[in-house]
């Protein structure tokens, strides 16, 4: 999963903005030409004076734009949903490794998993797998739902039922593991969504890939303020989300 | 072309810009955003004798103007940092000061003899961290503990010996004499201030808390910084490197004005990656601009 390096600190215009579900935002930035990423990695985007950039996951990325999708949460995410079309945004990236299987030419079924602003990821790898892809995703209502993506989703819940089926989107996970038969999984939430989708693929006897989240103070490997704990063969030792991940395979992370 | 270079007994660098202990990591993951060997020096992430695997998860959070941080010192250990690091900082040509964290007097002893068999040139003696239970932060808070410390490591060491000082303390000035009388080449001040930094959110009648206690760093503490460079200036007579905030040449201005020798960038690189190799260029550009011709002459126009 080795990305070629280059020069990172990148410049980027906002070629569109808008609000695509409460409180949830897409903005799409036109970047440099030498720009190449994956399903999976990230950008950290500098919030005017904050110290801290803040790290989203790329939506997708064709014709040299960026999709972003985020959440307004703070003070951080408020900023950038104030930046209007023509405004400048400062991001380091593309960060991490992405999944796997968007690097390369890949045969395996793959059910894609994606709860609340975490199908960002899954819907990239989507764009990039087709039809050998499944993409299934959970949120807390209808008004949760980007509406930009909507049509691209195959099976979606909601936890008060007021879109497609009731529930979370862990209670249907295994049914649609039996329907679908996947070789592979990839998904990307909530700790706790990642959690038992891990446990339940590995049950599946089914290889999981999981983008994880974690609040960031460097975003580039240095500062290890973002690690967790993995077991690669029995040898538990640390890793950064934002270097070593923020994909890992499902078995290895410590829970 | 300028003299960027600071001589001061055996603190020697080519530039005064160094960036500070556990935000460069070990320099590798920089190669993307600026050309590390123009550094004046690079200070490591602290280096113990084990590896350390750290604190648990949540280790940082953002606050006003800063962040806080409770990292707990991970790292790879000596022997590792030795055979895996260090040829490739050498082969990179990076000038470096290696940051040592010991949880006792022997393991300080260890980690300086180690360095001296290695000919590892400058040393940062780190008895300031907040964020480890035992040991370090008691040395930086006791003068006469901290006196037998550097004297016991100085026995051992014969490169450019430096204490990183912690601003958590009554009278700091005691602790910085007690590193002098004891040998110290220089000092560095400050680590980071104590603190707790808390993200609170409501949601469904239930309150949700995300917390750190740790080591306070970042923009809002370089006023702190500054106090404390200036009272030791009045002290000491071994040279000090500022560091607490340093976001800027003019940050960079106002640690030399208050008699900082070189200083250190911290926090910054978190931010903006390239920041160290930006200020050096500005600051390089702003002598040349200006007719100062050496290091020296700017500092003294600053002090008048």
């Amino acid at each position: 999963m080795t990305i070629e390096k280059h020069k990172k600190m990148n410049k980027g215009e906002v070629t569109l903005i808008e609000r695509v579900a409460n409180d949830m935002f897409l903005i799409k930035i036109k970047v440099a030409e030498d720009f190449v990423s994956h399903a999976g990695q990230f950008v950290s985007i500098l919030c005017d004076n904050h110290t801290m950039r803040r790290p989203f996951s790329i939506m997708n990325f064709e014709n040299q734009e960026m999709s972003v999708l985020f959440k307004k949460k703070g003070d951080g995410t408020a900023y950038i949903a104030s930046l209007n079309i023509g405004d400048t945004v400062d991001f380091i990236g593309p960060n991490g490794n992405g999944f796997s299987v968007g690097q390369c030419i890949w045969d395996e079924k793959t059910l894609l998993v994606g709860a609340g602003v975490g199908v960002a990821p899954v819907f990239y790898l989507k764009k990039v797998l087709g039809d050998k892809a499944r993409l299934i995703a959970g949120f807390q209502n209808a008004n949760e739902i980007p509406s930009c993506l909507q049509s691209e989703i195959d099976f979606i819940t909601t936890d008060d039922g007021s879109f497609g089926e009731k529930g979370s989107i862990i209670a249907y996970f295994e049914e649609q593991i039996s329907a679908y038969k996947p070789e592979r999984i990839c998904v990307c939430g909530p700790h706790i969504v990642l959690k038992l989708v891990a446990e339940t693929a590995k049950k599946h006897g089914i290889p999981c890939e999981v983008a994880m989240e974690k609040t960031m103070a460097c975003s580039i490997g240095v500062c290890r303020g973002c690690v967790v704990t993995l077991n690669r063969n029995g040898k538990i030792d640390n890793a950064s989300v934002c270097k070593d991940g923020p994909v890992f395979l499902g078995e290895e992370v410590v829970w | 072309m300028v003299d960027l270079s600071v001589n001061k007994g055996k603190l020697s660098l080519k530039n005064p810009i160094m960036t500070a202990s556990g935000t460069f990591g070990y320099t590798d993951e920089f190669d993307d955003f600026i050309d590390v060997s123009r550094l004046g020096a690079v200070v490591t992430k602290a280096i113990s004798l084990k590896p350390r695997s750290g604190n648990s998860w949540n280790r940082v959070i953002e606050v006003t103007s800063g962040m806080i941080n409770s990292i707990g010192l991970e790292n790879v250990g000596i022997e590792k940092f030795i055979s895996d690091k260090l040829p490739v900082l050498e082969s990179k040509n990076i000038n470096f000061v290696m940051n040592l964290a010991g949880s006792g007097m022997d393991e300080y002893v260890e980690l300086a003899k180690i360095c001296e068999a290695n000919k590892i040139g400058a040393v940062e003696l780190n008895v300031s961290c907040p964020n480890v239970k035992s040991g370090c932060l008691e040395f930086g808070t006791d003068a006469r503990t901290l006196g037998e410390l550097v004297k016991s490591v100085r026995a051992e060491y014969s490169g450019c010996l430096i204490v990183k000082l912690t601003p958590n303390v009554t009278r700091i000035e005691d602790i910085a004499l007690a590193a002098q009388e004891s040998g110290a080449d220089a000092v560095s001040a400050i680590n980071t201030l104590k603190g707790l930094g808390m993200k609170l959110s409501f949601r469904n009648g239930k309150f949700t808390r995300e917390q750190v206690i740790g080591g306070f760093s970042g923009m809002a503490v370089k006023p702190v910084a500054l106090g404390v460079v200036n009272r030791l200036k009045q002290v000491l007579e071994i040279p000090i490197i500022g560091l607490g905030g340093i976001a800027s040449m003019q940050d960079v201005l106002e640690f030399f004005a208050v008699g900082a020798e070189a200083v250190q960038i911290g926090t910054a690189n978190f931010t903006t990656p390239d920041i160290s190799e930006r200020i050096i260029d500005e600051l390089t550009e702003f002598m040349q601009n200006n007719g100062f011709e050496t290091l020296d002459e700017l500092k003294e126009r600053l002090k008048s």
